[in-house]
């Protein structure tokens, strides 16, 4: 059975016990190389569940949408697994409350290709889950190219750096995809929409748009769990990740953390180590 | 007015002879297939994609303008009358969404002086479409990959030569001169208008739409559809018609400026009264407003179905929400409690 099979099978057995109230996963869109969310609260409807490569959503999103209702199962690939361990540990979310059905990910498409994020994921397996359906995924080798651009990105000057990003967020049109398609960006009031008193004009000039996409990284700094959901969402292209694997080099250097992967240790902004590197206190 | 023919040579001569005297915007080469620039000469137009990535309500609505310059004293400035624009290689979907936004900035006796300018400043030159693309239902809407709604000239890719179809008075100038156009050149058209309206598979039914929708403001059907949808405004920015905006004033070093920037019926913030409360505080009620806004509320307010069927919501939605599905998913509930 492959996993869309093990997966329709099980959410019908979970529905139909009453174990859980509701299946999120996947079904097929109109779209084709996209999936579309999906919310299978009867047997019958588990029939429409997929998953394969076209499953690119987080769908650990959508439980903070769903937490009022009862118990829940959710599909999980490795990276969405990674944004439930941060919602655990940032108390959004009680185990209890969640049947996670891990799934192994090969890696999910965007406009007919693998996705830059899966083409440098190092977890392609949930890290936490209830059961597992079907086999494991197998490691694959990262993209050097990108690697290569991370570091010929960290040897350019500050001006040069702030050229680049410039470059990249100038076409920003403040939707807000990125925000909200993101599990760990879930406050209730984002720090842009605030307005008594407003922290950051609604105008789409550079430094605006900078602010929000500097301010948001660091928000996520030793959340992000690197899903790229927040690449793949925005309609102008920008290359969010770029900002992503910046910030999380920097934590796993500094910190020693990566995001998402143990449930026992706080996020790394959060905790304090006699450790930590504190060389900036003179 | 007479439709004329025009060689590829002298549609570039035009194009160039324009770019001298005014802006001229047209799709250009992008990453992913074509998208608005500005272009210095006919070489960088690029006719190739379905359509451009992004629609062209920024030439009539920019998604940031100053509408007002002020200072301390109290002396306020208004900036200039915008500069005369070309917009060339528009397809039919996007020139009546100008239309439609034309409607919304200048109906029931308010005009909107900031659109208005730039109406009188703007040529709109159209591309028929020939081929189509799978998020493409304009049909559906009563438009048509041929439509010269909108338009000042409709151009027609026949093969070797384009047919010009003058809509203005402006149109007509632009084109006078050229050779006339003999029936030869309006069949192929028809062929052509035939064929690619027979590849438009996307359909919904609107004929119902607006009588059954009002009915349905407070059915939890909305709450089950919008379940996907995570309340961005990829949807709204994206689409051709939607024309809400905010205004905020800012002041950078003593010069204070008043700006009308894009919004979004998506956002929480956007209905969020003085006083705290937000009518629309459930994101189930913001994505219904969308839906009622292009099925319903238009039709009462400007009598018109305002979606053109251009299907860039479907396309950037991160989510693979299709407004077609959640149509027919509404049609199908109308017909279950009609029995």
């Amino acid at each position: 059975m492959n996993r869309s099979e093990i997966l329709r099978r099980r959410a019908k057995e979970l529905l139909s016990k009453g174990e859980v109230k509701m299946v999120v996963g996947y079904c097929a869109s109109s779209q084709p190389g996209v999936a579309q969310p999906f919310f299978a609260t009867t047997p019958e409807q588990a029939e429409q569940l997929i998953f394969d490569a076209t499953c690119s959503q987080n769908l650990a999103n959508f439980l903070l949408k769903v937490k009022n209702i009862g118990r829940v199962a959710v599909v999980a690939k490795g990276c969405d697994s990674r944004s439930i361990v941060v919602l655990l540990q940032e108390n959004q979310i009680q185990r209890d409350e969640v049947h996670i059905l891990g799934v192994g990910c090969e890696g999910v498409i965007q406009n007919g290709e693998r996705s830059v994020s899966c083409r440098v994921c190092e977890y392609p397996n949930p890290l936490i889950y209830d059961e597992m359906l079907g086999e494991q995924a197998a490691q694959q080798a990262a993209d050097t190219a990108i690697r290569m651009a991370d570091e010929d990105f960290t040897r350019l000057t500050p001006d040069e750096r702030w050229r680049v990003l410039s470059e990249e967020v100038s076409r920003c049109i403040r939707c807000y995809a990125c925000r909200q398609v993101c599990p760990n960006c879930y406050c209730p009031v984002c720090f842009v929409d605030a307005s008594m008193p407003q922290l950051v004009g609604r105008t789409h000039n550079i430094s605006d748009n900078m602010v929000f996409h500097i301010m948001r990284a660091l928000h996520m700094a030793g959340r992000c769990v690197e899903c790229g959901s927040c690449h793949r969402a925005c309609p102008m292209g920008i290359d969010l990740m770029r900002f992503n694997r910046r910030v999380a080099k920097i934590v796993k250097e500094r910190f020693n953390a990566v995001a998402g992967i143990d449930i026992t240790t706080p996020p790394a902004l959060t905790r304090f180590s006699p450790e930590d590197a504190q060389e900036f206190i003179k | 007015m007479k439709n004329r023919i025009i060689s590829r040579d002298e549609l570039a001569q035009l194009i160039d002879r324009l770019v001298e005297r005014v802006d001229v915007y047209a799709p250009v080469r992008e990453k992913n297939g074509a998208n608005w620039g500005k272009v210095g000469s006919a070489n960088e137009i690029y006719l190739e994609a379905v359509n451009t990535h992004e629609p062209a309500k920024g030439f009539l609505f920019p998604r940031c303008e100053m509408i007002l310059k002020f200072d301390q004293s109290g002396n306020a400035v208004e900036p200039g009358l915008p500069q005369e624009q070309v917009v060339f290689g528009i397809r039919p979907c996007d020139a009546r969404a100008l239309m439609v936004l034309e409607r919304f900035f200048t109906s029931e006796g308010k005009t909107d002086p900031y659109v208005q300018a730039r109406l009188e400043k703007m040529t709109i030159i159209g591309v028929a479409c020939n081929r189509t693309a799978p998020a493409c239902f304009c049909l559906a809407l009563g438009n048509s990959p041929h439509s010269s709604e909108g338009m000042d000239v409709l151009l027609t890719d026949l093969g070797d030569v384009f047919l010009a179809e003058p809509r203005s008075e402006k149109g007509e100038k632009l084109i006078a001169g050229l050779a006339e156009a003999e029936v030869k050149h309006l069949e192929r058209r028809t062929e052509l208008k035939e064929r690619v309206e027979s590849e438009i598979t996307g359909r919904i039914d609107t004929t119902r739409l607006k009588e059954n929708l009002p009915k349905m403001f407070d059915d939890p059907v909305w709450e089950r559809l919008s379940l996907p949808c995570i309340n961005c405004g990829a949807c709204t920015f994206l689409c051709p018609t939607c024309h809400c905006f905010d205004v905020t004033d800012e002041t950078v070093r003593g010069n204070s400026a008043r700006y009308r920037v894009w919004d979004s019926c998506q956002f929480a913030l956007y209905s969020r009264h003085a006083s705290g409360h937000n009518p629309r505080f459930n994101p189930a009620f913001r994505y219904r407003n969308r839906v009622m806004d292009k099925f319903y509320y238009t039709t009462e307010q400007m009598g018109l179905i305002s979606c053109v069927g251009c299907g860039r919501c479907i396309t950037v939605c991160p989510a693979g929400i299709d407004i077609r599905q959640t149509v027919a998913t509404l049609l199908s509930f109308i017909d279950s409690t009609e029995r």
